[in-house]
């Protein structure tokens, strides 16, 4: 288990500020964040390598504060490996291990005996990456932290990889926390996501709660919500209506049905009231169902418009529609654009539920 | 037209001025070599005098050297890997005794460690007489040489990504066994090439040994003492042995660059 409280660390002119967060025991925590926020710096401070400032600390219920780095039975994989480069690739992974049969079982897991007696400066920046974790994992540490530690393999093996990480993750009862740029992966990995920005946790919980409900229009464009629309929010009297799209049990205590104005755009949504007189609509673009005629659907928000732009992305396409009152992205797979005949200047339809829409 | 363009004037005159210090660099020392250096090898079956001064020199520089290394490197760490007050003051100092005359060197050190001194006398008082034994020949060699070792040792150190010694920690190590297990190895070609820079810099030391030590000679001295006393004659054999010597620690450094230029971009 990993519990930080308004911990702080210091490194150069960079701070960690009021880092507050908790990875249960044998949960996997993930730690998302733009370039320079201190993600490294979260896990060396986790570590014991960067020294904390202030706050608490504390790793499987011990304070951690008061440990150096070697009795954390913390397992650390940076993103570039950090291989002893006087070492071979055998005498790298049994490094910290106690026990051969560890290093021999990480060995066969990451699929290394081929590279066993190889020197580490040839070994390929992915392999690198395989012996790090392999490593880490020998010595059998009781938490993992792991600095983008797929980055350089490529795809097959990077699925692999993330798997076994995954499945040792859960055979060993390990608690980790990995820092990636990758939301799918933060999405398929992690129990736990911990968004952070320069030095400070913006938001952190269950990924689909982060990435569904982010608390602020900031976080909603880092995490990649294509519409963010600012505009005023106004509570509409009827507190369970016939349009609800939800469950009434989901319609929690508190919230309300909202007509939220943005442009020339009105929205149909249900949650808290936002507390300014401006406020934040997210609505994700895979929540967003394009046809060529009006859905008879029980979704709220059904808008027509002209299709402006169709990116093809591989299996899948974001396709923007020009609504009277603004534009809508939507995301579709491209086998769809193609069934739909969608292309620019053609009239299509945007559907959503009111539930599909955020308010922050 | 059509011709390859003439080179620029600044590169004529640039390549001229480089080859004119160059030549004046090598051609005495090349003349010296080549004057001297057959006579001298083959005086070291007859001359008792120059073995000797020879055996000397080796030994007390070596044993400078190896003092030095031992007391220079974990100054030379910490100088690297800590951030504490009066460092830049502590660096300063360090380079003191490369800018100092040497033989200012000497008179400062037959101050402290003369018998006139607390520290002369304490010394005597234990049986160690440092003035005019080996023992102020290594000290000499020591302070005109030792900075020289640190100022490398550092460079080596601080090249050591102190990432490697983090991973060390996590995996179970303790400050003193990452800095053997890591540390040193991955600093090592980096502490040798200045060990052997200071060995190089104690053999060729002459202004502090002649205050403190004048005999036994070593090699520069006794080079010195044939000139004032036979003549230039005499001096060379000796004075191109000692450039002889002086290649050994520069072809040990050739080796060890052309080594770490082969493993070079393969470090992480």
């Amino acid at each position: 288990m990993i519990v930080a409280r308004d911990l702080g660390a210091r490194l150069g002119s960079f701070q960690l500020q009021g880092v507050t967060f908790k990875v249960p025991s044998g949960s996997y925590g993930v730690v998302i964040g733009p370039a320079g926020s201190g993600k490294t710096t979260l896990l060396e401070t986790v570590a014991g390598i960067v020294p904390a400032s202030g706050g608490a600390l504390q790793l499987d219920g011990r304070d951690a504060r008061a440990l150096p780095p070697e009795a954390r039975r913390v397992g650390l994989v940076y993103q570039h490996g950090y291989l002893f480069p006087h070492l071979s690739v055998q005498e790298n992974v049994a490094y910290g291990a106690a026990d051969p049969a560890a290093v021999d079982e990480v060995v066969r897991r990451f699929e290394l005996a081929a590279l066993r007696h190889r020197d580490v400066v040839s070994l390929s920046g992915g392999e690198r990456q395989l012996v790090a974790i392999a490593r880490a994992l020998a010595m059998r540490p009781s938490i993992l932290l792991l600095d983008e530690p797929f980055s350089a393999l490529d795809p097959g093996r990077r699925m692999r990889t993330r798997r076994e990480v995954r499945a040792i993750h859960r055979e060993w009862k390990l608690t980790a926390l990995q820092v990636t740029h990758d939301f799918t992966e933060a999405g398929l990995l992690g129990d736990v996501a911990i968004l952070l920005d320069k030095g400070r946790v913006l938001q952190s919980g269950p990924p689909e709660e982060v990435f569904r409900r982010p608390a602020s229009p900031y976080i909603a464009e880092f995490l990649g919500a294509e519409n963010v629309l600012a505009g005023t929010a106004r509570v509409l009297e009827d507190l369970a209506p016939d349009w609800i799209d939800a469950p009434p049990s989901e319609f929690r205590d508190g919230h309300h049905a909202i007509e939220f104005t943005s442009g020339g755009l009105t929205i149909y949504t249900v949650g808290l009231p936002p507390a300014g007189a401006t406020s934040y609509a997210v609505i994700r673009a895979e929540e967003v169902v394009v046809s060529r005629t009006p859905q008879a659907s029980s979704a709220r928000n059904l808008f027509r418009g002209t299709v402006r732009e169709v990116a093809i992305l591989g299996a899948y396409a974001r396709v923007t529609l020009e609504t009277g009152g603004g534009p809508l992205v939507a995301a579709l797979t491209a086998r769809s654009v193609h069934e739909l005949g969608l292309a620019e200047g053609v009239e299509a339809y945007a559907t959503f539920k009111a539930m599909a829409v955020h308010l922050c | 037209m059509g011709g390859r363009r003439l080179p620029a004037i600044s590169t004529i005159v640039a390549a001229l001025a480089a080859s004119l210090l160059l030549l004046f660099l090598v051609a005495p020392i090349g003349e010296l070599v080549w004057r001297g250096s057959a006579d001298g090898v083959a005086r070291l079956g007859s001359d008792a005098e120059l073995r000797s001064a020879l055996a000397l020199t080796g030994l007390t520089a070596t044993l400078a050297t190896l003092l030095g290394v031992a007391t220079g490197i974990p100054l030379a760490y910490l100088l690297a890997r800590r951030r504490f007050r009066g460092r830049a003051v502590l660096s300063a100092l360090l380079d003191l005794p490369l800018v100092i005359p040497h033989p200012v060197a000497g008179i400062a050190l037959l101050l402290v460690l003369g018998r006139d001194s607390a520290v002369g006398r304490g010394l005597l008082v234990a049986g160690l007489r440092v003035v005019g034994t080996p023992i102020g020949i290594v000290c000499a060699m020591l302070f005109v040489s030792a900075p020289l070792f640190v100022s490398g040792a550092r460079e080596a150190f601080a090249r050591v990504d102190v990432r490697y010694e983090a991973v060390a920690r996590t995996l179970g190590d303790n400050g003193w066994r990452v800095f053997r297990r890591i540390t040193l190895p991955l600093a090592g070609r980096g502490l040798l090439a200045s060990a052997v820079i200071m060995w190089a810099r104690a053999v060729s030391e002459f202004g502090a040994i002649v205050i403190l030590t004048y005999n036994p000679k070593t090699v520069s001295v006794l080079s010195y003492d044939r000139f004032t006393t036979y003549g230039l004659g005499e001096a060379i054999p000796v004075a191109a042995v000692l450039v002889l010597i002086a290649m050994v620690p520069l072809a040990l450094l050739r080796a060890l660059r052309g080594e770490r230029e082969m493993h070079a971009g393969g470090m992480e």
